[in-house]
């Protein structure tokens, strides 16, 4: 495993509402390896995820102060400079959701959307790119001969994963998680933890966990949260 | 990565809508305000008399607009006094009683109602004063009475969703309460859930005055006339401001009667304005207000 | 006591229910009884197919029924790509703060009264339309639509931003994570999931443009004749109400305005249960 720093994180704050949700962080994540963040609920660590890919921007009333950098394609780049457009850092800085959130078209629709996002037009390579994603997420073979069923009909399961294939069809470098096991039984945590595994020597994951059992089982490092900073983390 | 063609059009044309009726409504108003504002002085509403004795009713307006305005705020208070308390009472009936089924049925009904057109409500208001003036009295025909009962039909529906919907959005601990204390349900109705959602009520209240102030179809159907002083009893016909806008346009005799149509709309428009600034500001402050007085 | 008060409330609440219930049955009941002489002498088919003839004992309301629609088709083509723009406006392609206003203000202009769009139409528009085309008075469809679109255009907006609104949150979040910009996020994820209130919200404006009275009476012409293109007069259902109200209280002519009425308060229940119907089917798959 390497040792690399994939994520460079220092003196972030964050606030809501002029509530302090996050309060002067700085921590770097090593590439290649599952983080598991933990601590208990409403500490920020989803908030902390969000600063990674900027999705707060959507939510008002919210103020982000510090610097975060990521690797992305070989050289740091600070994720909130204006030469990187927002849409782009997403595309390379995939999340998955606490609750699977599909959207309302086919299984097939759901995983191309990314690549419909970014004008991809040829078929042929649509598809490849779709059974690659799904193969990955472990799930091609369940769904190969239902590509066309509306994604809602699958079980929550295998939605996860199926929004975990969405995640990864563009190649993202980074994998975000938020919880994605905490509305699932315990087949289907078993069954994407495995991929998860499987993943990260493609890419860097980052997984929001609350069960200590499960970070166990997976992570190879973890940072613990507790009042809005970071209580400990492995030296890196 | 570039956008494609289609995202770029979108965005293009998204603008130019944005743009076309931003300027379709600046020239309306524009216009109107351009053209009418040199009208729009005391003589436009009281002509020659004097404003003090016009208002203390010792003078009698002929030139001017006080006989529509006071006809308007007539009607106006009459209809809100019909619909307030029937509308109220309804949707209390739909947000805390009615079962489901019922809640459906009824529902529709109002549904209709709400998009039964001014005209149709005007005319069945005529036709029910010519009904009562052939088989009852032949002192009724179309009045400020008649105009203000049809008017509250027109508006009865706002009343009524907009009671049902504040009263339906109170949050489920807020209900519970004032119950777990030991209030009746009826106590719950008007000590806690009536005053918490008082401002969307009050909100839907000042719209529908708005509607009512500005709504020509039902009352020229039903009693406004062009020329009649101020109204005497609600048995008698009355000017409205709506009305007398309607009747200039296509009736002015000189320049100086179609300047009094702009001064009449300018003075509508900024009635109207002021009420629907009202109605939003209200939403959020009248809660508060309701809830801290002593 | 304390009983009795609850009950007399209750019953109270539910008289006054009924109570305004029964207002729109009544409303039905009273244009059917008065038209209905006129519906027995010459039939149904006659009263809505045939001309407007009334000195040889003929008043179909055809004409204004085609008036009617013509107008209101023609101002819901003015305002529905209008109403689309301003919504995509609100809901994601313009700046969030500029949107916010941009919505207050279309808030605004819904309450501009009806008859000041027809007073400023008829000084403003009518001359216009008329120096244009160098065609009759400028009293005609074009000019009726033109200023009808305008005035349903902002109720029209605000039924799409609505339906725009319901849309769930987890598809938004989906989009964004997945890099979609606003424009990308409206076109293939918000419009199609926003589709059926969409529709709603333009059967609804139909509603709208074919119960307002004022703009047409004010501005078409209301000639009883089937105009044969845009630029010529029309009378609409809701003006021949307002414009034989005058007659004989006897007379056909007069029956003849309670077919209006009956005419556009089943047009009204079409409308209402259309969308209720549709508010009650699921969305579907894109």
């Amino acid at each position: 495993m390497t040792q690399d720093i994939k994520i460079r994180v220092a003196n972030l704050n964050f606030s809501y509402r002029d509530r302090t949700v996050l309060q002067d962080v700085t921590v770097s994540f090593a590439g290649n390896a599952i983080t598991a963040l933990t601590g208990s609920s409403g500490v920020g660590k989803s908030t902390f995820l969000m600063t990674l890919n900027r999705l707060w921007e959507n939510v008002s009333n919210a103020q982000m102060k510090g610097t975060v950098e990521i690797k992305l394609q070989h050289r740091f780049r600070d994720i909130y400079a204006p030469d990187l457009s927002v849409t782009e850092l997403r595309k390379m800085v995939a999340m998955v959701f606490q609750v699977p959130n599909p959207l309302p078209m086919s299984i097939r629709k759901n995983v191309a959307f990314p690549l419909k996002l970014s004008g991809e037009r040829n078929r042929g390579f649509v598809g490849a790119k779709v059974e690659h994603a799904l193969k990955m997420a472990n799930l091609w073979d369940e769904v190969r001969d239902r590509l066309n069923d509306d994604a809602r009909t699958l079980s929550g399961g295998q939605q996860q994963r199926l929004c975990i294939a969405r995640a990864l069809v563009l190649e993202p470098e980074v994998l975000l998680l938020d919880e994605p096991t905490s509305s699932l039984d315990q087949a289907s945590t078993a069954v994407i933890e495995e991929l998860l595994i499987g993943l990260k020597d493609r890419l860097t994951i980052l997984i929001v966990s609350h069960h200590p059992e499960q970070v166990i089982r997976i992570a190879d490092r973890v940072v613990e949260f507790a009042d809005g900073t970071i209580v400990s983390a492995p030296r890196t | 990565m570039k956008l494609r063609t289609l995202e770029r059009l979108t965005v293009l044309f998204s603008w130019a809508a944005g743009l076309l009726l931003l300027s379709a409504v600046t020239l309306l108003l524009g216009y109107l305000f351009v053209k009418g504002y040199e009208s729009v002085n005391l003589a436009l509403i009281f002509g020659e008399a004097a404003p003090l004795r016009a208002i203390l009713l010792q003078e009698r307006v002929f030139n001017g607009l006080f006989p529509a305005i006071v006809g308007t705020l007539s009607l106006v208070i009459l209809s809100i006094v019909w619909a307030i308390p029937i509308g109220m009472a309804t949707g209390i009936y739909l947000a805390e009683y009615a079962e489901p089924r019922a809640k459906r049925v009824l529902d529709a009904f109002f549904d209709v109602l709400a998009g039964i057109p001014s005209i149709v409500i005007g005319l069945f208001g005529f036709s029910f004063a010519v009904f009562l003036h052939k088989h009852y009295s032949d002192r009724i025909g179309p009045c400020l009475l008649i105009s203000s009962i049809a008017l509250s039909f027109l508006v009865l529906p706002y009343i009524i969703r907009t009671t049902q919907a504040a009263l339906e959005g109170i949050p489920r601990d807020i209900r519970l309460t004032a119950l777990a204390l030991g209030a009746t349900k009826l106590q719950n109705i008007f000590l806690v859930l009536i005053p918490k959602s008082l401002a969307g009520i009050m909100s839907g209240i000042i719209l529908a005055i708005g509607r009512c102030a500005e709504d020509t179809a039902v009352i020229m159907l039903t009693g406004a006339v062009a020329s009649t002083g101020l109204p005497r009893s609600v048995f008698s016909q009355y000017e409205a401001l709506p009305f007398y806008i309607y009747y200039i346009s296509s009736q002015y005799a000189d320049p100086a009667e179609l300047m009094q149509g702009y001064g009449a709309s300018i003075i509508l428009l900024l009635l109207c304005a002021i009420l629907f600034s009202v109605a939003y500001g209200i939403r959020k402050g009248l809660t508060h207000f309701a809830f801290y007085r002593p | 006591m304390k009983k009795c008060r609850e009950l007399v409330a209750e019953r109270a609440f539910l008289l006054s229910a009924l109570a305004s219930s029964s207002i729109t049955v009544a409303i039905l009941a009273f244009m059917v009884f008065m038209g209905l002489p006129l519906m027995r002498q010459g039939g149904l088919y006659q009263l809505l197919l045939k001309p407007w003839a009334p000195y040889q004992g003929s008043f179909g309301i055809y004409p204004m029924i085609m008036g009617t629609g013509a107008i209101s088709l023609l101002s819901l083509l003015f305002a529905f790509p209008l109403s689309l723009g301003c919504s995509f406006l609100i809901g994601s392609i313009a700046p969030k703060p500029a949107g916010r206003g941009f919505r207050r203000l279309i808030e605004l202009m819904t309450g501009i009264p009806t008859v000041i769009y027809g007073f400023v139409g008829i000084f403003l528009l009518v001359p216009i339309v008329r120096e244009l085309f160098q065609r009759g008075s400028g009293l005609c469809i074009l000019t009726a639509a033109l200023v009808l679109g305008i005035m349903i255009t902002p109720t029209m907006t605000l039924f799409f931003c609505d339906s725009f609104d319901r849309i769930p949150r987890t598809y938004l979040d989906a989009a964004d994570a997945l890099g979609a910009s606003p424009v990308q996020k409206l076109l293939y994820v918000i419009l199609p999931a926003a589709k059926n209130g969409m529709l709603n919200g333009v059967i609804l404006s139909l509603g709208r443009a074919v119960g307002d009275t004022l703009i047409a009476l004010m501005l078409a012409g209301n000639a009883v004749r089937v105009a044969e293109s845009v630029l010529e007069p029309a009378r609409t259902l809701t003006a021949h109400i307002a414009l034989v109200i005058a007659a004989d209280y006897e007379s056909p002519e007069f029956r003849s305005i309670f077919a209006c009425g009956v005419v556009l308060y089943l047009f009204t229940m079409a409308v209402t249960f259309l969308v209720r119907y549709l508010s009650f089917t699921k969305d579907t798959t894109v």
